[in-house]
């Protein structure tokens, strides 16, 4: 779970008065500090966003969590001269606040003000980052927030997350992706105040550092903006040279044990590319198709959830994602390494074994049949029109701004338009052969009696299912006989098996 | 005027489109807007943005958890949203899934406490038309077969496990159905899981369902973004004019008044932070009486971060790691909820004094008129943040004409807060705040 706050952000006109007034995006840069300007003339909004190229792969080893501690006691604690009680008190009437997220190799701080106020609204925001009070009593408050976070709400409360999280670990075991951004219990509550001054020493460096800006803020703004960054020391801590992540060898199984009557499921494997490669877009059209995230267009919604009624929702990413405003991807999230994933929302768990199984035929299909003729173009002009609404509000354009820059890219929405009406559905099979596999899957099932269905996959127990509706189309019957045995190799070295609550104590999965 | 007003005052203007407006200046809602009730009693309500190409198409119909008023049906509202997406017999399910993938519009549904809104947000004027014949072929010409309702009912089973191991959903149910004894808030908007088990069952209720609310004369069709509204009105009303009317009138049961204060503990069966709710029978949304407004405006002095009371709990002793208070706007009274996330499961007595000392001390002290002020503040900017893109004045704009049918409602609400007073908000602490109208309900999973 990402510690993302909703954005305030004012403006509707804003957009239209901006767009109208002739307003474009502008880059500007410093040997250091990186400048994002988006100037909306007319616009009575600002936002800034700055961007930090440091995550939770930058933690140090043993201090799995320090980078999002470090950052939420900028974010949620006072500065040098005021309390975080007096600061609240501040941006109270202006209905403001410092938004934070914290990913694995960028953590961002945003908000967004009315121009009116944007002098009151920064001194405050510039001394939370820059003058930070690092107080015991805030340190120590934050500290057991993320502590209770690891050990009790998301191994008790939150299953579907628990699901994605624990497919991270799966990925990515050894690897600095390889635990949450909150770290472990045992690497927080070693935490010390000290720690999180030294990691800021560390890394807020102007070398690091994105400043973005946008909206109706006046021309002097930016300088001043700059210039109180550009009080940071110089330099910047080296792009992290990252290992392949270990591909799956099969199809391995993490179990997670709990009291729970519905079962989650996340699965999926790394992926050796990013938005900046030629292929991504082809590749971007066959996971819209095959599982475009909370849509009917989704493949993997149609057959499970609408043809069966088996759970709310079942969805396909070709790349990390967190959603932003309403259902579109959310922004700054930006990694040199991706992963393939698929999210099968909860179900009985006396489903789960057959919905394994379809998922994973499913997934199969994809990859030795590739997308079919009649759903290539309906999927790219999905595409081209829907991404036309990710980027509405100041912010988006921003961040959108930010990550087509880090991409190589001018505009990587208006680049998407060019690039996807070109991609030819030829292409797209390519890229599902080439990056996609059906053989070498993990995947982390949230579930009761882990045994049994260990058992049941390791034997290949025919999955027989119920429905509500005892007229279910023939067609759908038809196909189940071949869901319901198909062959899954499973060997039972490949599955592990822990309690939800032993998760998250210790760097990687726990040991059986 | 006090500074902030002179700043949001600012702040309107600046967003205003240089059309002619219906509201005067200094209204919080900036936006010209405009009614048309067709002859079957639709009401549509346009709002031309000066956004390029984006269009919010929003159809708010006034049904929600609070229609359920017969045993067996809680959930109801909901589950029908789901069926609204089955199609008709000339654009049967796999046809409308396509003609929104080739829109590549953003859309859904949802159901609260009173109302249900279906949404398409799509990019180009040219696509107006498509969606205004095929908007109002769903909700005139809809169409499913029982087998259909078989199959969705347990989609519903399986929303309702997506919160299942979430113990704030579990608060929530319990604190509805411990405090209301007859409305149908009693329920929450999934519903009891007993009822959502039999819905593959109701076809036969479904049919009925639609054919009361349904209905023009219970629907508002909302319009916000880039159009021309007399070509827009044109197609509404070519399209929308063959869908009766209902005529049918819901009598929600009245709920009691509580006489005796109750309380209900809940074990969690995992080990999980300790919860704390403390509800308060209020008044319905209204923008004429004055109580709900000052309600507002003492859940924020009282409960919001900058509040004395959240400082310490929160930010100084470090009991709770979230205070809020819940106060939601309904059509039918409501519950005034105080919820607190604690770390320890010993704190929950000490945490439920505290909030109650804070309770009896807004019956008698006066609240200080600089922090009304900035609470008046807090308001403004944050209804004004929420208008950003076309879909946020849609979507805030349904919740408003799902209350009152009219977005006048939002200025006069905070015309409201602008003349609620002090001794206002002590007033209605005096009256609401009362140790027989409350009801507490505590969770806890063994957090020590």
């Amino acid at each position: 779970m990402k510690r993302q706050r909703s954005m305030t952000m004012i403006t509707l006109l804003a957009l239209g008065l901006a767009l109208a007034a002739g307003a474009c995006a502008q880059k500007a840069e410093t040997p250091a500090l990186t400048t994002e300007l988006l100037p909306v003339a007319g616009n009575p909004l600002v936002n800034l966003r700055v961007v930090l190229r440091v995550g939770s792969a930058n933690d140090p080893a043993g201090k799995e969590g320090l980078a999002a501690l470090t950052f939420s006691l900028l974010a949620e604690g006072g500065t040098k001269d005021l309390t975080f009680k007096q600061i609240q008190e501040k941006f109270f009437p202006l209905a403001a606040y410092v938004g934070l997220s914290v990913d694995k190799e960028m953590s961002v701080f945003f908000g967004t003000i009315h121009k009116d106020n944007l002098d009151k609204y920064y001194a405050l925001f510039r001394d939370m980052l820059l003058n930070p009070g690092f107080r015991e009593e805030d340190f120590n408050r934050l500290k057991t927030d993320q502590l209770n976070f690891l050990e009790k709400t998301l191994v008790n409360d939150l299953d579907e997350e628990l699901g994605k999280e624990v497919l991270n670990l799966a990925l990515y075991e050894g690897h600095p992706y390889g635990h949450t951004e909150y770290g472990t219990a045992e690497s927080v509550a070693s935490l010390t105040l000290a720690d999180v001054k030294d990691f800021y020493a560390k890394q807020f460096l102007q070398g690091n550092i994105i400043l973005g800006l946008a909206g109706g803020y006046p021309e002097e703004f930016t300088a001043k903006f700059k210039a109180d960054f550009e009080k940071l020391p110089q330099g910047a801590t080296p792009k992290l040279v990252l290992p392949a992540p270990k591909p799956p060898q099969g199809l391995e199984f993490v179990l997670v044990e709990k009291q729970t009557p519905a079962t989650a499921i996340s699965m999926g494997f790394p992926v050796a590319l990013g938005r900046a490669e030629k292929d991504f877009f082809a590749l971007w059209i066959a996971g819209a198709h095959f599982g475009e995230h909370r849509q009917h267009l989704s493949h993997l919604f149609q057959v499970i959830r609408e043809a069966r009624g088996q759970n709310y929702g079942d969805y396909a990413y070709i790349e990390y994602f967190s959603q932003g405003r309403d259902k579109f991807p959310g922004m700054n999230y930006d990694r040199q390494q991706q992963y393939f994933s698929i999210w099968i929302r909860p179900l009985l768990n006396s489903n789960r074994h057959f919905v394994i199984r379809q998922a994973l035929r499913e997934l199969r299909r994809l990859v030795e049949e590739g997308i079919p003729e009649d759903r290539f173009e309906l999927v790219k002009n999905y595409l081209l029109n829907y991404t036309k609404l990710y980027a509405q509000t100041l912010g988006e354009r921003l961040g959108w701004q930010i990550d087509s820059h880090y991409y190589g890219y001018d505009d990587f929405l208006a680049e998407a338009q060019k690039r996807l009406a070109a991609v030819t559905r030829d292409e797209v099979n390519a890229a599902i052969k080439k990056y996609l596999s059906w053989q070498n899957v993990r995947i982390a099932v949230i579930t009761q009696d882990a045994q049994t269905l260990k058992d049941d996959l390791v034997s290949n127990t025919p999955s027989k299912i119920k429905y509500a509706n005892p007229n279910m189309p023939q067609s759908v019957l038809d196909e189940d006989l071949l869901i319901q045995v198909y062959a899954l190799d499973v060997k039972p070295e490949s599955v592990r098996i822990a309690p939800a609550t032993s998760f998250f104590k210790k760097a990687g999965l726990p040991q059986e | 005027m006090p500074k902030f007003f002179a700043a949001i005052l600012i702040l309107t203007l600046a967003l205003m489109v240089p059309l002619k407006a219906q509201a005067p200046v200094t209204s919080i809602f900036p936006f010209d807007y405009k009614i048309d009730v067709l002859d079957n009693g639709l009401r549509v309500v346009t709002i031309p943005l000066n956004n390029p190409n984006i269009i919010s198409y929003y159809m708010v119909v006034r049904s929600g958890s609070r229609n359920e008023v017969e045993p067996g049906k809680s959930g109801f509202a909901h589950f029908f949203e789901h069926m609204m997406f089955k199609g008709t017999k000339t654009m049967p399910r796999p046809a409308y899934d396509d003609y929104l993938t080739r829109l590549g519009a953003g859309t859904n549904g949802y159901t609260n406490d009173d109302y249900t809104c279906y949404f398409v947000v799509f990019a180009g004027r040219n696509n107006i038309e498509e969606v205004v014949r095929t908007e109002a072929d769903r909700f005139i010409n809809l169409y499913y077969d029982e087998k259909m309702i078989k199959t969705e009912a347990p989609v519903i089973e399986g929303e309702y496990y997506t919160a299942v191991s979430d113990p704030d959903e579990k608060m929530y149910e319990t604190v509805r159905d411990t405090a209301f004894e007859k409305h149908s808030y009693k329920h929450t908007v999934i519903g009891y899981l007993k009822d959502i088990q039999d819905m593959p069952n109701q076809y036969e209720y479904s049919l009925l369902y639609k054919k009361r609310f349904y209905a023009p004369d219970n629907c508002l069709l909302l319009v916000a973004g880039d159009f021309d509204r007399a070509q827009l009105l044109d197609l509404v009303k070519k399209y929308y004019a063959p869908w009766q009317k209902s005529g049918y009138v819901l009598q929600t049961p009245t709920e009691p008044p509580q006489t005796k204060a109750k309380r209900v503990h809940v074990p969690w069966p995992s080990q999980t932070l300790p919860r704390l709710t403390m509800a308060y029978h209020g008044p319905a949304y209204s923008d004429e009486k004055i109580d709900k407004a000052a309600l507002d405006l003492l859940a924020m002095m009282a409960f919001a971060p900058s509040s004395a009371l959240y400082q310490r709990l929160v930010v100084e002793e470090q009991k709770c790691t979230a205070l809020r208070a819940d106060f939601g706007d309904t059509r039918d009274p409501s519950l005034l909820a105080i919820q607190a996330i604690l770390k320890s499961d010993q704190d929950l007595p000490y945490v439920e004094g505290e909030v109650k000392k804070e309770l009896e001390r807004l019956k008698t002290e006066l609240l200080p008129a600089d922090k009304l002020a900035e609470v008046k503040s807090n308001f403004k900017y944050s209804f004004a943040a929420g208008l950003d893109t076309t879909d946020g004045v849609a979507g805030t704009l349904a919740f408003y004409l799902n209350l009152a049918a009219d977005p006048g409602t939002v200025n006069k609400l905070f015309g409201l807060y602008d003349r609620t007073t002090p001794e206002d908000i002590r007033a209605m602490a005096q009256k609401y705040f009362v140790e027989t109208n409350s009801t507490v309900v505590t969770l806890t999973g063994g957090s020590k």
